[in-house]
């Protein structure tokens, strides 16, 4: 059929490709699955978004379905009236940022090396750094020695134990093996440039996208993470967004049998109704505001370092 | 869920305790600072009870009193210390406390006992999975503090930390400086014995919260009056005339277009608790009983299987609804809350709060309409509304004191401290309060003592410790709060509603299992079985009552309790009789 339609064109010219009837049925069921993957992902965050900028009452009614109800911005006025939600904010945004910087550099550090093939004893190396992905201390073991090096109860417990990540060091790798071709450096070597100088001036500006997924990798890790706040830290002012976040959405997980003071559970319940959806989204705004700065290199270099292992 | 948190703990702490041998024999941490002035500290101090024992103050006037009152007083209280004396304490996190160092209640402790404390904040609320998490951290890698305060340690686990020599019996320091402690425990005789470990020592310093409506939670039911006046039925009493009223309302269709609920419920309220009562006491899970000194599992009795039955007719004539074993919250309260009239004949809810969003301005508001049923009568005359006499009331775990700290005396002292009716309504409700006038109704309808304006976030946020600290809240005081004859909340209905139609019908307090201490071998096996009777349990109860398993089928019901013999009644039972012998004494 396809081949009647292409020789009934009366010109000349090449003929454009018509769809064809099966074609065309694969392209709707494409878009209506994409469509309704696309809803099923967008509906939660419009949600979200709504009731945030809903009034409570109406929320918990059940009248808020898409666009806000009775728009009112009490619920952001009331988040920033609890001390431990913006310290919380900035600390994530330390932590996250922070904790980025020093990943991204230690993993560039533990990729560079191991992807050369000269470098004597890579296989141990790389077997050593393996052996943690399977096996790890534990969790009072770790606390133990995060205890006496000191870094208890300070920032440094969130950011140094979380410092490097196998996984990324390995496709991080991966992508100096597949874009760094040996003849570069040996081509380098000939001109006189020391391997700390081949890594400053042709390896790092030629990895920005590993760069930025690395970062952003961390990053989010980071922003999203909250058991390592958990242990290590006991003092309110270092705590990150997340577990004020978790804090606040457990709070009114009563055992109602229990509950001996029915007028602190509506309280409590006010308060959750009140807080919980504008915190989601000041939780969710700073990764959504970096993803599209970062997209363009995340494809391209998550795609790289993933080929052959 | 709860039991889920609990078997976790367990487990942890099957491991946690070989740890702290470990721990202990290493020394702890050197990080630790308070009142602990060196490793080698094990416990009390010589010095700390040769102080002569503390009186009780003088009372303070101005206050008023019902007749027979029992409960906290407010009295002349001096300084715990006269020189500067510091405890670390690990405190759980709390949007209401803020910053704890900061909060006003601790500065104002802090001016009146003399005991500064340094606190260390846990995240999570003291009772969830998370602190226990972090705490056994904290206790296995020996990084104790002086004390904790809010972390809720099971009985089972108070016992074994206390015989590993980590918490310190505090029983010389109560009985010698906690005068008001000595008081409550008269107030409340059984208070003793559920604070006393199997080996006769107690590990911390209980918090007193008697809520006279808790007691009854499990057997509260509600019904819409205004509905049965509708179909001119009176209020049942036996289970055949609720059926009667349940088929009245369906037939009638009060909600119209056929949206009538007969009667709802939702998944955190058992049935069983409400229902079973009709047919033997059921104080809901674990199902457990006494029975002549002999602890029996209710779920294989009999009499379960003829409740069973009659929840299955219920459930087939479609006179409870659909969801009632898996609605959430949210979704019982949709049906409360519908617009334009209300849907519900009736509800197993814990108070009308969880039902619908309450209006208390309104005197003819929707919530009024429902009433507490009193329990339903059975064909052999059973009629219990479950009571719990010990389970409420007496929370141990509230304050407990580490081997860390040197002077226990002391901080026994700034606990009873806390005792003082003054104290006590500042640390949950913040400096706002004020004494009621003579002739103030209180929510018992007798002279009130103290009231609150407002007692809402805003207001209290880091100025009281949010029920987080030690505190004596008798009976008495609790419904000695004035009411405001302009905005009467549901806290007089509910008081009234459960002393009318619950509190007659509560079986002997000997029937009660009470609340046990395990040995550690034992607390694993609890909590292994426990949690596998509970799943099947549970989850053929739905399944008999929705018709998916019959109850009237011999054979069916045989295979249910087959099962239920395979997953370990019987050493079950066995443990939870050894407990319950150990607690007797």
């Amino acid at each position: 059929m396809a081949v009647a339609t292409a020789t009934t064109t009366p010109t000349g010219a090449p003929a454009p490709v018509r769809e064809t009837r099966s074609d065309r049925i694969v392209m709707i069921c494409n878009y209506t699955a994409l469509g309704l993957f696309t809803l099923a992902v967008l509906y939660p965050l419009v949600y979200v978004a709504s009731a945030s900028l809903s009034d409570p009452k109406n929320v918990v009614s059940g009248k808020v379905w898409l666009w806000p109800v009775g728009f009112s911005t009490e619920a952001f006025k009331a988040v920033f009236d609890y001390d431990s939600i913006v310290s919380g904010f900035s600390n994530s945004v330390v932590y996250a940022l922070g904790g980025a910087l020093l990943a991204t550099v230690l993993t560039l550090f533990a990729a560079y090396p191991l992807s050369r093939k000269g470098l004597p004893g890579k296989g141990i190396i790389m077997a050593l750094f393996v052996f943690t992905m399977m096996f790890n201390g534990g969790l009072i073991p770790t606390y133990l020695v995060v205890d006496r090096i000191g870094l208890l109860n300070t920032r440094w417990a969130i950011i140094l134990p979380a410092a490097l990540a196998v996984w990324n060091m390995i496709i991080t790798r991966t992508y100096f093996q597949s874009t760094i071709p040996d003849e570069l450096v040996e081509a380098a070597k000939v001109d006189g440039c020391s391997d700390f100088g081949f890594f400053w001036r042709i390896v790092l500006p030629l990895s920005k996208p590993i760069i930025a997924v690395n970062m952003l990798f961390y990053a989010v890790a980071q922003w999203n993470s909250w058991f390592n706040a958990l242990i290590y830290l006991t003092n309110e002012q270092l705590f990150p967004l997340q577990l004020v976040l978790r804090q606040i959405l457990i709070q009114n997980a009563f055992d109602p049998s229990q509950v001996r003071d029915t007028a602190e559970l509506i309280r409590m319940k006010e308060l959750q109704e009140q807080l919980k959806f504008s915190l989601i989204v000041i939780a969710t705004i700073p990764p959504l505001l970096i993803y599209p700065f970062v997209q363009k290199h995340f494809v391209k270099g998550a795609m790289v370092g993933s080929l052959k292992g | 869920m709860q039991e889920d948190l609990r078997t976790a703990g367990v487990k942890r702490r099957s491991f946690v305790a070989g740890t702290v041998g470990i721990a202990a024999a290493t020394g702890g941490s050197g990080l630790l600072s308070g009142c602990s002035s060196g490793e080698a500290a094990a416990g009390a101090g010589p010095e700390s009870l040769s102080a002569p024992a503390t009186e009780l103050g003088r009372k303070k006037t101005g206050v008023n009193y019902p007749p027979g009152y029992v409960g906290p007083v407010a009295r002349e209280q001096r300084a715990v210390v006269t020189e500067p004396v510091t405890f670390t304490l690990v405190v759980p996190q709390s949007l209401t406390v803020g910053d704890w160092s900061k909060n006003e209640f601790t500065r104002w402790m802090e001016q009146r006992t003399g005991v500064k404390i340094v606190f260390r904040q846990v995240a999570g609320k003291g009772n969830d999975a998370e602190t226990m998490t972090k705490v056994n951290a904290m206790i296995a890698a020996g990084d104790v503090p002086d004390a904790f305060l809010g972390i809720t340690f099971t009985r089972s686990q108070l016992y074994l930390y206390g015989a590993q020599n980590l918490f310190v019996d505090l029983r010389p320091c109560l009985d010698k400086y906690a005068p008001n402690l000595q008081q409550a425990m008269k107030d409340y005789p059984e208070a003793r014995k559920l604070m006393v470990s199997p080996d006769k020592g107690i590990y911390s310093f209980p918090d007193i919260n008697d809520c006279f409506h808790c007691r009854a939670s499990n057997g509260r039911a509600l019904l819409n009056t205004e509905w049965l006046r509708k179909v001119g039925l009176a209020m049942p009493t036996t289970t055949d005339e609720f059926r009667e009223v349940l088929t009245a309302f369906k037939k009638a269709d009060l909600a119209g277009g056929g949206k009538t609920v007969p009667f709802g419920g939702y998944k955190d309220a058992p049935l069983d608790t409400y229902f079973m009562n009709a047919f033997l006491y059921n104080p809901g899970e674990p199902w457990l009983v006494v029975n002549d000194g002999k602890v029996e599992a209710n779920y294989v009795k009999d009499e379960w299987r003829e409740g069973l039955k009659y929840l299955r007719g219920l459930y087939a004539d479609g006179l409870l609804a659909k969801d009632i074993f898996t609605a959430n919250e949210d979704q019982i309260k949709r049906y409360g809350d519908n617009p334009g009239g209300p849907i519900l004949g009736g509800a197993r809810v814990y108070y009308w709060g969880t039902l619908m969003t309450l209006d208390l301005v309104d005197p003819q508001a929707r919530w009024r309409q429902y009433r507490t049923m009193e329990p339903l009568k059975g064909p052999d005359g059973v009629q219990v509304a479950p009571w719990d006499y010990l389970k409420v009331g007496l929370e141990v775990s509230t304050l407990v004191a580490t081997r860390k700290c040197t002077r226990p005396d002391l901080l026994v002292r700034w606990a009873d401290f806390q005792l003082d009716l003054e104290v006590v309504l500042r640390s949950y409700a913040g400096p706002d309060i004020r004494w009621s006038a003579k002739g103030d109704k209180g929510i018992n309808g007798k002279q009130s003592v103290y009231g609150y304006d407002s007692w809402n976030t805003d207001a209290t946020k880091g100025k009281t410790w949010d029920q987080f600290g030690v505190m004596y809240r008798s009976g008495d005081f609790r419904l000695a709060e004035r009411v405001n004859p302009r905005q009467p909340t549901f806290e007089s209905p509910l008081y009234e509603q459960t002393r009318d139609y619950l509190y007659p019908h509560r079986q002997p307090m000997e029937r009660q299992f009470p609340p046990v201490t395990f040995e550690s071998d034992q607390a694993a096996q609890d909590a292994e079985l426990g949690l596998n009777l509970k799943t099947e349990v549970t989850t053929s109860m739905a399944k008999f009552v929705t018709g998916r398993l019959d109850p009237a089928d011999d054979g069916q019901w045989r295979d249910y309790t087959d099962r239920i013999n395979r997953i370990g009644l019987r050493p079950y039972l066995e443990v939870q009789q050894a407990a319950y012998e150990t607690y007797q004494g």
